[in-house]
């Protein structure tokens, strides 16, 4: 191997901690079936992961592999954030394995194998490997999903899932070969330089190939009307991968847009504008209404997930940096209130499922119920959690974009999403239990949502500690 | 200069208090805690009063440190004479509320002060801060306490209540969040002060909407009619701490709401505005006094005598004359110490029969003196007796309504009359007559602990009704600023 390669592979560290720790999980898999062995390893690799993209950034902002993977601070942002996210998955993992037959090795190696390719996406720097990545994260994700192969209903959701799935993805394909065929081109900064030649909107084909990407993405982050896999997906699924789905899944679906819009199609910025405007709008007010109807916390949780996709996607609408970094604070916010959430879903076990399992929570457990109040807050956007300073800057950057109309509706849907979460809030605090106290936590559970609900409540508080890290593609 | 952050202080030392109860207490301790913590927090605000300079109509003991430098939004607090009274009276009530819950509140009694103490916190904070987005940040910490306050530990009604509560003051708060971004955007800063001067920037034109966006938060929260009908179900449900709170100080956020931003920031889309508020105001004030007379539950009578009240409130602040602005601002603190002390009132009997229907009641006087005194005392302070305190507040918001339009003085005179028949034959039928049959055998006097709640606030009702000048003299430099600043009738 000459220099270079051994510099471009040096790039891709974070990734090879991931892939090296799936397959020495997969090597010993039989002998660790019964130990914690692989959540342990699974955290281990998150954390050096997060450190390795630290230290590969440390040498400056490039590019490699022909201009293929970039390493940059955009990048480097949503590597963390995917690393935590496993790390915090991983832990809330543990109860899944009582009374099923998941394999523990191969469920961590799948989420390992999933969080390379989440990493892979957000350092891609041509349609290609990000494509590869998004596929090898989507790929994982169908497997998780169906993991509890017993049950008909995860079954079943990963077979909608896999079908919608590929659908997205040939979507996908398709406006990648057709950017392909109007730029001549795959790489974000030759699509740009070859854009800026003739005028925006003039090529037709060009919106043809900028609307199926933004499709194939826009199903990446369940934004309506690319979301109805997701309600089956989360039910069917168990909770951790439902969290898995619904936060790391949509971080990097809205990196990858970020960095598309801004990098590759930027010169057509009108358009792009106009259809993010159009998918964020759908997202939030379809999103909020039809969760009010759920009863099942996990259905509920997934359209929740669509309205806050729809919320994340309004910072991109402006098309400027500081825009995408709204969006940026919108997707961090997002990931641990959502992990939050979903870590207390897991905490209740069966009963967490069911929307009535929450009556009279706050008499049973009243920590868990404040935890879950916090949580409910910062999803509706209520000071002083990180879910009003995420609300608050994705506004902001609406506003100056001046779409006035869409802000009023982003905050009057704010008000129907209060209404569904703090109807959770209501059977925790005002209603009496009608079942037996849940078990105790498992520590790891704990530190999970410990550790979401510090995020929450400091990035509430000090949104400013969290933002100068936040750089825009 | 004082030792320390008063503000701060005075703000977050519920908040901390909030946290040892949650954190360790049990319930026993939880109450003790809380009353020390009220109390820290009275005796913390203290060097507010005695360092305080009236003359001046700036805001004082500022303090401001670095927040969200990458939004360029500092942590600024700072209080100027319109603000005092308020911060006086939050953290008051706080302890009478303590006093009022002690045997009212025996489930869940940790969660109960620790809900108690966060409202305070985002009362006091409110009327500390000094610039939009701290105020915005406290306006909606008040929120989720408040609902819990009605939903856990409310009346039969209460789940519905609490709801409604919450969606109408949250569909008022989102428009006003966006109004903030607006100004954000286009002014640069969100501090009070630099706004002052930064208004320029705002076209007239979209003064207007900003004004609406705003009113939309302020009105609810007032509340205005006609986005007043969350209050009658909340202040009916909630506890009696709860009802003190929501009487007491949240119905001012409103108001002050419209003396810190509208007037000072917006005074374009006031002088667009000033006409409709006006008649609305007026319409509450008459309309809202019709409903309390038809009331049969005592305290849906005292909730809905709030509309007419705060009616005066939103006439006398949109008279834009002296008299009545300054009017308006010393009849919150008047009704925030007469419904507090009405609601204390109810609650206490309430305790005791366990039923709010009035014709329940009837001589209460013969086996509760005390309590009929008290009673009787707060009900004339309310009906704006001369030598009480609402007599002042009424008199100057009535002289500056006459001076605006001479209608307008009618309809308030005419809801002063109407208060006044309204609260006598409430008295009337709960306290004098015979004794009602259901009520014999009930030990209706006060105890001890019950008297030390209520007798803060007669004796405000009366020294206040003596001596106005004790608020007077801290509004006149800050509200003729505000006056000054270019807004005009």
């Amino acid at each position: 191997m000459n220099r270079t390669m051994m510099s471009d592979l040096a790039l891709l560290i974070p990734e090879m901690i991931l892939v090296g720790m799936a397959l020495g999980l997969l090597l010993i898999a039989r002998r660790i079936q019964k130990m914690p062995v692989a959540l342990a390893g699974t955290v281990l690799a998150a954390i050096a992961a997060a450190l390795a993209s630290g230290w590969v950034l440390s040498w400056g902002s490039q590019t490699g592999f022909g201009g293929m993977i970039i390493v940059d601070g955009y990048s480097q942002f949503f590597k963390v954030l995917i690393t935590a996210t496993l790390a915090l998955v991983s832990l809330l993992s543990v109860r899944s394995f009582d009374g099923e037959k998941i394999p523990r090795a191969e469920y961590h190696a799948l989420l390992l194998l999933a969080a390379t390719g989440m990493l892979l996406t957000v350092s891609a720097h041509d349609l290609l490997p990000l494509y590869l990545g998004l596929e090898t994260m989507t790929l994982c994700a169908y497997i998780l999903v169906g993991i509890r192969v017993e049950r008909p209903t995860s079954n079943e959701a990963a077979i909608k899932y896999f079908l919608l799935g590929s659908f997205a993805s040939a979507l996908l394909v398709y406006g990648i070969s057709l950017t392909y065929g109007v730029t001549g081109t795959t790489d974000f900064a030759g699509i740009s330089a070859s854009l800026s030649q003739h005028g925006p909107g003039s090529n037709l084909l060009l919106l043809a190939a900028i609307g199926l990407v933004l499709g194939g993405l826009a199903f990446k982050i369940a934004a309506v009307p690319f979301h109805a896999w997701a309600p089956d997906a989360y039910q069917g699924a168990s909770a951790p991968v439902a969290a898995f789905l619904a936060a790391g899944s949509k971080a990097v679906g809205l990196a990858a847009l970020g960095r598309v819009c801004l990098s590759a199609y930027g010169s057509e910025a009108p358009v792009l504008s106009a259809v993010l405007a159009w998918l964020a709008g759908l997202s939030i007010v379809v999103g909020s209404i039809i969760a009010l109807s759920q009863s099942d916390m996990k259905r509920l949780l997934a359209y929740s997930s669509i309205a806050h996709a729809g919320y994340a996607l309004l910072g991109l609408i402006s098309g400027t940096p500081e825009g995408a970094s709204a969006t940026m604070t919108y997707a961090f916010f997002y990931v641990f209130m959502t992990l939050g959430i979903f870590g207390v879903v897991i905490a209740l076990g069966e009963r967490g499922e069911e929307l009535d399992g929450y009556r009279g929570l706050a008499a049973q457990r009243p920590g868990t119920a404040v935890l879950m109040l916090i949580f409910l807050m910062s999803l509706t956007g209520i000071p002083p959690t990180a879910g009003f300073a995420a609300k608050f800057v994705v506004i902001l950057s609406v506003v100056r974009a001046g779409h006035m109309v869409l802000a009023v509706l982003a905050v009057a849907c704010s008000v129907v999403s209060a209404f569904l979460y703090m109807r959770v809030a209501v059977l925790m605090y005002m209603n009496e239990p009608q079942e037996s106290a849940p078990a105790r936590l498992p520590v790891a559970v704990f530190a999970a949502l410990a550790a979401a609900a510090l995020v929450t409540v400091i990035g509430g508080i000090f949104p400013g500690r969290l933002a100068p890290w936040v750089v825009s593609p | 200069m004082t030792p320390y952050p008063v503000l701060t202080t005075t703000t977050f030392l519920p908040l901390v208090g909030a946290a040892l109860i949650l954190l360790f207490a049990s319930e026993r301790l939880a109450r003790w805690i809380a009353l020390a913590t009220t109390l820290a927090t009275l005796a913390a605000s203290l060097p507010l009063y005695l360092h305080f300079d009236k003359a001046s109509s700036a805001l004082q003991f500022v303090e401001s440190a670095h927040w969200i430098p990458s939004w360029n939004i500092a942590y600024g607090m700072g209080i100027d004479g319109i603000s005092l009274p308020f911060i006086f009276l939050a953290t008051l009530l706080s302890v009478l509320c303590i006093g009022a819950s002690w045997a009212a509140v025996q489930v869940r009694v940790r969660e109960f002060y620790t809900a108690l103490l966060v409202a305070e916190t985002a009362m006091i904070g409110l009327f500390a801060a000094s610039n939009l987005f701290l105020f915005f940040v406290f306006w909606e910490l008040m929120l989720v306490p408040v609902f819990l306050l009605i939903g856990v530990w409310g009346g039969p009604g209460r789940v519905y209540a609490a709801v409604k509560f919450l969606i109408f003051t949250l569909s008022g708060s989102v428009l006003m969040l966006v109004g903030i971004i607006a100004i954000y955007l286009t002014c640069g800063t969100l501090d009070f002060k630099a706004l002052a001067l930064a208004r320029a920037n705002l076209q007239p034109a979209q003064q207007g909407w900003l004004f609406a966006a705003f009113l939309a938060a302020f009105a609810v929260k007032v509340p205005m009619f006609p986005v007043h009908t969350w209050l009658p179900n909340a202040h009916t449900e909630a506890p009696t701490a709860g009802s003190v709170i929501l009487a007491g100080i949240l119905l001012k956020m409103g108001a002050y709401g419209f003396l810190r931003v509208s007037l000072p920031v917006l005074p374009h889309g006031v002088q667009l505005f000033v006409k409709p508020m006006l008649i609305i105001s007026a319409v509450a004030i008459v309309w809202g006094a019709y409903v309390t007379l038809v009331q049969t539950d005592v305290k849906r009578l005292i909730a809905f005598s709030s509309v007419s009240h705060m009616g005066f409130v939103t006439l006398g602040i949109f008279t834009l004359n002296r008299s009545g602005v300054e009017g308006a601002i010393l009849q919150m603190i008047n009704h925030g110490i007469i419904s507090a002390a009405l609601f204390l009132c109810v609650g206490m009997i309430y305790e005791r029969t366990h039923t709010r229907e009035i014709k329940d009641y009837g001589g209460v006087a013969k086996t509760a003196p005390v309590f009929s005194t008290l009673l009787a005392l707060f009900c004339l302070a309310a009906a704006g007796t001369p030598g009480l305190n609402s007599f002042v507040g009424e008199f100057l918001i009535i002289g500056g309504a006459f001076r605006t339009q001479v209608w307008l003085g009618t309809m308030a005179v005419w809801g002063v009359a109407l208060g006044t028949a309204y609260l006598i034959w409430l008295y009337y039928r709960v306290v004098m007559g015979e004794m009602n049959p259901g009520l014999a055998g009930l030990k209706l006097e006060l105890n001890a602990r019950e008297i030390a709640t209520l007798a803060p606030l007669a004796v405000l009702a009366v020294c206040l009704g003596l001596n106005p000048d004790f608020v007077l003299s801290y509004l006149r430099a800050p509200v003729a600023q505000l006056l000054a600043g270019g807004v005009t009738p």
